[in-house]
């Protein structure tokens, strides 16, 4: 070992005259590079083909959607100047935006849109995300710019759907071009600030800037994103100088991070509930009185400060307060005589449950569920906790009741469009495994009879109402012990101004400047 | 020489039969793994249809033995599948990875065997000194490192306290520098004290000796008569090491976020992409296999007195 590190010193000692030049110098916009740290290969760059929040930010740089969901949860247009939603809610009509080519010259028009739909609708290809779509029937151009959308039946979520990456808008002409085929869309072309550049597997992504975008233009010539999957090696790097923003940093160095006067830490809020969800279809954990037990036993709140190092907010309400249809719903105060009282009410004492969580998936899951079973034994259950890979995890909570089927697991859930909807979907009998995600088998006949009510609902005010009132029906009868919004960390160099984030856990960095 | 020739043709049939037994246990290895991989790849939010839609895609609704024949029948035309996570063909995602394993290998083997081999004769030469023990204590730490520890330290330290060289990342030439001086940390120990062992032997044979007492100058003892004769075990520790070396890169790879077929590994079981990871396993069987007629053939060169 001695001799390798000598030989290193010996390396780098050949390495002083070239020092590693800042990523970016801040001195003109006109070639200067900002460089992103990330934790994940890319997998894919069709927009349709999405799975992860991260590619998706990196494709957002390049497709843009035709409408976006702003600060306060109100959709926006972006390449749609306007859209109407008829009476019965069966027929959308979008005004798209005049003057927008994609990056190939191809005009963006009409026609372009209903290619669009016509192909994430599309049965061949393969869109994890598109369920949201289902309610899709046609598309038509109306005009050179009027788009006419006709569902079979209303829904209300769709154009909140719009707002996801899986929905951006590529030039019909590039799904031809070389390196592109209809099923292998390799290099997106957009209509976005930037061109997509170059993807060198396993290292980085690079976009340049497109001359011609229609909207404000973004001050650096060149974004990088570098793949580097290690946690504490994206932390070096930024310390380093040698990129300009990370996110994901490991949480336990976000104190320090914060107390650093050299780089910026952007705790944002995301999305992204994680709970435990509770298998209510078993003999003990059928009595709500043994779920609210266990949401009672919990220090959530100790659970965030001391195993997440803050970077959570806890839920006042089953879904996180970005959704539209979110509302205050009540709170579980750590109260362990009660969770003690309700369990031997409900004869539960001594019950053993097993926890299964992943690891590394989320903030500190497998960290944050040895916590939680220490508060659960203090409330006289019999906890084990047991955890593996996420691929075994999942095939585990997905598979229909059986005696191997966990009391309990950790999970995490983040909508892809801001909208209860998307939520909800965990409360339904519909989605209950393996048809889908509805891993704690929770149903509530009272809870159906609204969510389908809020299915159809067109007045805005109405839907809210009505998740309010099944948000209420499934805090009380907690299915879930309901635990935190994970923060999406975001860290970046002091020096830098502009970087934000979106509340369905992405950076917003487009439009990044150095500060002076 | 003849019948060299014989022993490595046999060699590389006897290899092609255990290509074929790797194939088979990696096929049903990956397939007893819990993990559907149309799940995992249609993401959380997908509906079961799409999952099903997915599954019949890949061809995971046939039968065991149907997958395992067109996956061999595939891999016997040269064509290694396609993979689920990227739609891109297995053998250009392998093909565009694996050089950076090699050079990141090749580099880490070359530090290991000069520092080791050079460790390793300094200390047998004084055995029992100050030097030696130290030699030996170092290389004790060597070979219980973690290299996850030993490559955060080294960026700590590099990267980020002394801003010499690069964090991460393949970009520039001094990129490797870091990456293989950890990756080469475990072997250095394991050939010094491999050297050690071998040097101390040697030095105690008659023909060293006699060379010392023809007055032959000490270096030309040391390394043309003991060396040279020590080599062989020594060879064999290189050579092994090199492919642990393409295998321990997964670790360091994800640290240095080099981009090498260990961390494409990685990412593929992670997302049961079974074209990948059944496409790299065959990869490392075959540089494994491969090594050891390059090692028996260099036996031959090292010492004229083996014949096979």
């Amino acid at each position: 070992m001695a001799a390798a590190v000598a030989l290193g010193l010996l390396l780098s000692a050949c390495s002083v005259s070239d020092p590693e030049a800042p990523a970016a110098d801040g001195e003109g916009g006109g070639d200067a590079t900002f460089s992103i740290a990330v934790g994940i290969d890319p997998d894919t760059f069709d927009p349709a083909g999405q799975t992860t929040t991260t590619v998706s930010n990196i494709v957002d740089y390049v497709v843009e959607t035709l409408v976006r969901i702003n600060d306060e949860g109100e959709i926006e247009g972006v390449l749609a100047d306007s859209y109407e939603v008829s009476e019965d809610g069966l027929t959308i009509t979008f005004e798209l935006r005049e003057g927008v080519t994609f990056h190939d010259g191809t005009p963006f028009d009409a026609e372009a849109v209903v290619y669009n739909f016509e192909r994430i609708t599309d049965p061949e290809l393969t869109v994890p995300q598109g369920a949201a779509f289902t309610a899709f029937e046609s598309a038509t151009a109306v005009d050179e710019n009027t788009v006419e959308i006709s569902l079979s039946q209303p829904s209300p979520g769709f154009v909140s759907a719009l707002s996801a990456t899986v929905a951006g808008m590529i030039s019909p002409t590039s799904v031809d071009a070389e390196g592109n085929s209809y099923q292998e869309y390799t290099r997106p072309v957009g209509t976005g600030p930037y061109e997509f550049g170059e993807y060198t597997a396993g290292e980085s992504v690079t976009v340049t800037k497109y001359d011609d975008y229609w909207g404000e233009e973004p001050y650096y010539e060149t974004v990088v994103f570098r793949v580097v999957p290690e946690a504490a090696t994206r932390e070096s790097l930024l310390l380093a100088g040698q990129v300009d923003m990370i996110i994901l940093p490991p949480v336990s160095d976000i104190e320090a991070l914060q107390a650093n006067d050299d780089v910026e830490v952007l705790l944002a809020e995301s999305d992204r509930t994680i709970f435990i969800a509770l298998d209510n279809t078993d003999p003990v954990m059928q009595d709500p009185r043994v779920r609210q037990a266990l949401n009672y036993a919990v220090d959530k709140q100790a659970i965030i400060d001391n195993v997440l190092f803050g970077a959570a907010q806890e839920l006042d309400a089953p879904m996180a307060p970005s959704l539209f249809g979110y509302c205050e719903t009540g709170t579980y105060d750590y109260d362990p005589e009660r969770a003690r009282q309700l369990l031997e009410e409900a004869g539960a004492v001594g019950a053993s449950i097993e926890l299964l969580t992943p690891s590394g998936r989320y903030v500190q899951d497998a960290q944050a569920a040895e916590a939680i079973a220490g508060y659960l034994r203090e409330a006289g259950l019999d906890v084990t906790v047991s955890t593996s890979d996420f691929p075994s995890f999942l095939a585990r909570v997905n598979a229909p009741v059986t005696e191997n089927t966990p009391e309990a697991h950790l999970l995490g859930w983040a909508p892809a469009y801001l909208d209860a909807d998307f939520q909800m979907q965990m409360f339904r009998q519909a989605t209950h495994p393996p048809a889908g995600l509805g891993t704690s088998f929770y149903t509530n006949p009272e809870v159906e009879a609204l969510l389908a009510q809020a299915d159809v609902e067109t007045d805005p005010d109405t839907r809210e109402q009505l998740y309010c009132d099944a948000s209420q029906i499934i805090w009380d009868d907690a299915p879930w012990i309901f635990l935190w919004t994970q923060s999406f960390p975001i860290v970046y160099d002091a020096d830098i101004t502009g970087v934000g984030a979106t509340p369905v856990e992405k950076f917003d960095a487009m439009y990044a400047r150095p500060a002076n | 020489m003849k019948g060299t020739a014989a022993h490595i043709v046999r060699t590389l049939l006897l290899s092609l039969i255990t290509l074929f037994g790797v194939s088979i246990l990696i096929f049903l290895m990956l397939r007893v793994l819990p993990g559907d991989p149309a799940r995992v790849l249609a993401g959380l939010n997908a509906s079961e249809e799409q999952v099903a839609r997915l599954r019949a895609e890949l061809g995971l609704d046939e039968s065991l033995l149907a997958q395992y024949w067109s996956f061999i029948t595939g891999v016997l035309t040269g064509d290694l599948g396609t993979s689920a996570r990227t739609s891109a063909p297995v053998a250009s995602e392998i093909g565009v990875r694996l050089p950076a394993t090699l050079i990141l290998a090749v580099v880490a083997t070359i530090i290991g065997t000069i520092a080791g081999v050079t460790a390793g004769v300094v200390a047998a030469v004084r055995r029992n000194s100050i030097v030696d023990h130290v030699i030996s204590s170092v290389a004790m730490m060597g070979v219980s490192m973690p290299v996850y520890w030993l490559g955060l330290l080294l960026i700590l330290l590099f990267a980020v306290t002394l801003g010499w060289l690069p964090a991460a990342g393949s970009g520039e030439p001094l990129s490797i520098v870091l990456p293989a001086v950890t990756l080469a940390a475990f072997s250095t120990a394991l050939i010094s004290r491999m050297t050690r062992a071998s040097m101390l032997e040697v030095l105690g044979q008659d023909y060293v000796r006699t060379a010392e007492a023809k007055g032959a100058p000490p270096t030309t003892v040391i390394i043309r008569h003991g060396l040279r004769n020590a080599f062989i075990p020594i060879l064999t520790v290189i050579s092994l090491q090199f492919g642990a070396l393409l295998g321990g890169a997964v670790l360091t790879e994800t640290v240095f976020g080099w981009p090498g077929i260990g961390r494409l590994l990685v990412d593929s079981i992670g997302a049961r992409d079974f074209a990948v990871v059944q496409g790299i396993v065959l990869v490392y069987a075959a540089a494994f296999i491969l090594l050891n007629v390059i090692v028996d053939v260099l036996y031959v060169v090292v010492d004229p007195r083996i014949r096979y």
